[in-house]
């Protein structure tokens, strides 16, 4: 059982394979129908489906495929010219034919889609036809002769026809056997060359055996037998020659690249932790010999491992052009059905992408050309009236752009109308009027995006049910993609898909609001800009900005992450300027960190779900960093009043009321236990409670843990790791520390010493050494210590 | 130098055999920790690890208790405060708290408590229902273990693992 299912999967994956390639060939055949070499491919494909499926037993699939089979085959021998009227039929049956494999996929056998029709239909065409088109055979056949030699076969009885058959066996048998003896003579060895003549005989005697129910006309494709017998007439020997070519490539499943992917992205961030740490071995051992060496090693890590990622997510790309097969049939189809002329250029179908992004690309190109066919795209009579061209043309592009792959769609056609857009929208309320007025022509083209939208005055079978354009945006932006609309009124449209080439790995761009860090995937930003506060104005309750021509609405992240706002804003800020399909947002952040690879790791099952947050990453220094949900973010900005730029946090550790001794606290900070020690005994009398630490950074540490509202820090100047400055510089930072008295306690007397010491935000400056009476009532003074607990 | 090793592969056998004893299907090892004042346990097999506190980031839009993610050697691993779960106020991590890292099937999460104490090893007949007040579908309680002069509450590992916000 288990091996017929492999056998099974092994069939429905060949199959499907072959008949993708079917379509596209199919509806270029019917603008050459004389390319034999087409027809012979087209007609392999048929042949090798049948043969498979009757050996799994697929009745109904072997009956259709063999039907099939006896039109192409008529067609194959010129017995039938290929009309757009049998292409509907063969169509037909190869759609009957996708539907029997997805039956047998689901179900595992091939019932419940009935073929009788279909068949009759077939059977029309293949017999019907015999004597309906001989004229069409005539026109072909000399297209064959002319290539071979000047005998009129077709004028020939079927005994004239066998003779001369013969004859040319002959012939070429002779021909065969005076080249074999004049090898010989040439001294080669014989044996070498047997099997020539013995393949050669089966082939080029095989055209008898068909020719029987078709003698005829079987004669144009026989006879070039000579030269060309085994791709015109000799099915079975032609799939082994493709398939030489084919066993180039193997089968793999998906899952084990999705695991050879994940493994990468293992890689990717060992690489960016290594490249960190490489950098700080750096500044710690400047000018150590080993370092050089260190440096080598990290840079080829991390450039084999760039290309190693890179390779892995080649073996992932398929060429876009398995989307844009489909396409030449579906025009076809849409031209006949909309009494359209519409010519189909394709460009760029090599153009690779991942299979993830491949899969999901499909339906949206679905709507967008079937829109442009409907909606774009004039009737020929409205064409010709406004001196275009009758045939309308639809141009399908894709290209790489940086990271990003394009797909470009293009039609010359009747363009968009922003105004009748935006009365439409108005009507059926999905936007006010005043927000109309607001809307640049490129904003009014996006609403086609909008669910519920269809500006087909009539709802016709292809399209203007409302929901095809829609499902363009949610697909596109389900892959990080941007959509671009542009348009002349009358002259035609330009939709451009921006999509990122992979999935897995991402540029991001990473910034930073307070303390925290959030990862921006770099395809969703379209620029970066810097701006002082004065810029952003408040219009009903929102944050605006004006960015060159276009007002841009704000967010700050601190809002929609609920991020604590403890730190001092300056009085600049940095607007991320996001793009999504065909909308924009401005991000306020803090900070801007960088560029940086970043692999996306789920949040898992217990924390999935979360509005805002598409995953998470592991930087470089081990610590996870969550990545913004581009998509759900522009969603939730639309319900965030803006607090962005309100001076938060009130200082509230001042305020506090102190109802003893101990409730006051103050923090020593010295590298000097000796030093530390004269301090506490100073002020021990006194009875505050009192914390020590050994130099900045610890205080800042304790600061921050944020367990005691100090009232003073007693600061000595010159520590290890961040000396008083610094940390007075840091601590100042801080909204809630603005107030809070920084004592300098130095040995340090210079001028300059004193002056940087008022720079950095101390308040008292005391110089070593000093009396305990002193310090304490410094102290006192700037606690605002009441006398009542002395 | 042979009988040496003779008796410590005897010992060896029989320390074996007494283990055997003890792992008889009617003990349950737990490992212990304390949350506030209470003492719990949870099944020693659903522990991935324990491991000391270490930075994690903070997560949005969450309950309290889930206090943020963290990297557990490339995987993202949710954290969770479970004396905030439990109702308890905030404490100060200190040298004793452990993050214990449990799993049941897929679901993995991490939970910050306040100290380990041991591994239990109970016998099965020590081991009561919950209380029949805190009983039913939604209780994390699986049931209250005896042990000498203490009683342990046993906890549920699915159920601490299911999201339920």
């Amino acid at each position: 059982m288990d091996e017929f299912q492999e056998i099974l999967q092994d069939f429905l994956v060949e199959s499907f394979e072959l008949i993708e390639q079917l379509d596209q060939d199919l509806v270029e055949l019917e603008n050459t129908p004389e390319d034999l070499e087409l027809l012979n491919g087209i007609f392999r494909v048929a042949h090798t489906i049948k043969g498979a499926s009757s050996f799994l037993n697929f009745d109904v699939l072997t009956r259709l495929t063999h039907h099939m089979e006896d039109v192409l085959n008529k067609a194959r021998h010129g017995e039938l010219l290929i009309t757009p009227d049998v292409m509907d039929v063969i169509l037909e049956s190869i759609d009957l034919m996708k539907a029997l494999l997805n039956t047998i996929r689901d179900t595992s056998a091939d019932g419940g889609i009935d073929i009788a029709a279909c068949i009759v239909k077939l059977d029309k065409v293949a017999g019907g036809n015999k004597n309906a088109e001989t004229p069409a055979v005539q026109e072909e056949a000399p297209v064959e002769k002319v290539e071979e030699d000047d005998i009129d076969y077709d004028s020939m009885g079927p005994d004239e026809l066998e003779a001369e058959i013969e004859r040319l066996l002959q012939e070429r048998q002779a021909e065969d056997k005076a080249k074999r003896q004049a090898k010989i003579a040439a001294g080669e060895e014989v044996l070498s060359l047997d099997p020539e003549p013995a393949s050669s005989e089966p082939a080029s005697s095989k055209p008898e055996v068909v020719s029987t129910p078709a003698p005829a006309s079987v004669t144009p494709a026989a006879a070039p037998a000579k030269s060309k017998s085994t791709p015109s007439s000799d099915t079975q020997a032609a799939p082994p020659a493709k398939k030489a070519t084919v066993e180039q490539t193997i089968r793999v499943d998906v899952k084990r690249l999705d695991h050879l992917m994940n493994l990468i992205g293992e890689l990717v961030l060992a690489k960016n932790r290594l490249i960190k740490i490489n950098d700080d071995v750096e500044e710690r051992y400047e000018g150590e010999e080993f370092l050089e060496e260190l440096n080598q090693v990290v840079s080829i890590v991390s450039l084999v491992t760039t290309d190693l990622q890179i390779a892995v997510m080649k073996t992932r790309m398929l060429p876009i052009g398995k989307v844009f097969n489909k396409f030449p049939r579906m025009i076809r189809d849409l031209t006949r059905e909309l009494n359209k002329k519409i010519e189909l250029e394709i460009f760029g179908e090599d153009t690779e992408l991942d299979k993830s992004i491949v899969e999901e690309v499909g339906d949206p190109l679905v709507h967008i050309i079937r829109n442009s066919c409907d909606h774009g795209i004039e009737i020929p009579s409205v064409r010709a009236e406004q001196g275009k061209s009758e045939t309308g043309t639809i141009k399908l592009k894709a290209y790489n752009e940086g990271n990003q792959i394009v797909i470009q769609i293009d039609d010359d056609g009747k363009g968009l109308d922003a105004e009748m857009l935006k009365e439409k929208c108005i009507q059926k309320e999905m936007i006010t009027e005043k927000e109309a007025d607001n809307m640049s022509d490129k904003e009014a083209f996006g609403l086609i995006f909008k669910p519920g939208f269809s500006t087909a005055a009539a709802v016709t079978n292809v399209s203007g049910r409302g929901v095809g354009m829609d499902v363009v945006k949610t697909n596109i932006e389900k892959v990080n993609g941007i959509i671009d609309i542009d348009s002349e009124f009358g002259h035609g449209t330009s939709i451009k898909l921006k999509i990122p080439l992979t999935l897995a790995i991402i540029q991001a761009l990473l910034v930073g609001v307070q303390e925290e860090h959030y990862a921006i995937p770099l395809a969703s930003v379209l620029e970066t800009v810097r701006i002082s506060k004065d810029e952003i104005y408040t219009v009903e309750g929102r944050s605006v900005m004006r960015l060159r021509e276009e007002v841009l609405s704000l967010v700050h992240i601190g809002d929609i992450f609920e991020v604590e706002r403890i730190l001092d804003a300056s009085e600049h800020a940095y607007v991320v300027v996001l793009g999504l399909g065909t909308s924009k947002l401005g991000l306020i952040v803090d900070t801007l960190v960088g560029q940086e690879e970043i692999v996306i790791k789920s949040l898992g099952e217990y924390l999935k779900g979360i509005k805002g947050v598409a995953g998470a990453t592991i930087r470089g220094d081990g610590g996870v960093t969550l990545i913004v949900d581009v998509v759900a973010l522009m969603e939730i900005a639309k319900n965030v009043k803006s607090t962005a730029l309100i001076d938060a946090a009130v200082n509230e550790s001042s305020t506090n009321e102190k109802t003893k001794a101990s409730d006051y606290a103050i923090m020593i900070i010295d590298d000097s236990s000796t030093d530390r020690m004269i301090m506490r005994k100073a002020l021990e009398p006194i009875g505050v409670t009192l914390v020590e630490a050994n130099d900045g950074q610890e205080a800042l540490n304790i600061l921050k843990q944020g367990n005691i509202n100090f009232d003073a820090l007693l600061i000595d100047i010159e520590m290890p790791r961040m000396d008083g400055y610094t940390l007075a510089t840091e601590i100042k930072k801080y909204n809630r520390y603005k107030n809070l008295p920084l004592i300098a306690v130095t040995s340090r007397t210079g001028k300059s010493d004193r002056m940087r010491g008022v720079e950095s935000g101390m308040v008292e400056y005391i110089t070593k050494p000093y009396s305990s009476d002193y310090l304490s009532s410094v102290v006192q003074r700037n606690i605002k210590f009441k006398s009542e607990f002395l | 130098m042979n009988d040496k090793l003779k008796n410590i592969i005897s010992k060896q056998n029989e320390q074996q055999q007494e283990g055997k004893i003890d792992h008889s299907e009617d003990i349950v090892q737990l490992v212990g920790f304390v949350i506030g004042e209470e003492e719990y346990a949870i099944p020693i097999l659903a522990i991935q690890e324990i491991i000391k506190p270490f930075p994690w980031t903070r997560v949005p839009q969450v309950p309290k208790y889930v206090v943020g993610v963290f990297n557990m050697r490339g995987a993202v691993i949710p954290l969770i405060d479970l004396r905030l779960k439990f109702g308890l106020p905030h404490k100060k991590q200190d040298d004793e708290t452990r993050f214990i890292v449990m799993r049941h099937g897929d679901d993995i999460a991490g939970f910050v408590i306040d100290r380990l104490t041991m591994a239990i090893r109970i016998k099965k007949t020590d081991i009561g229902p919950a209380p029949e007040t805190i009983s039913g579908d939604d209780t994390a309680i699986d049931g209250v273990g005896k042990q000498e002069d203490r009683i342990i509450t046993i906890l549920k590992v699915n159920k601490l693992l299911k999201r339920d916000f």
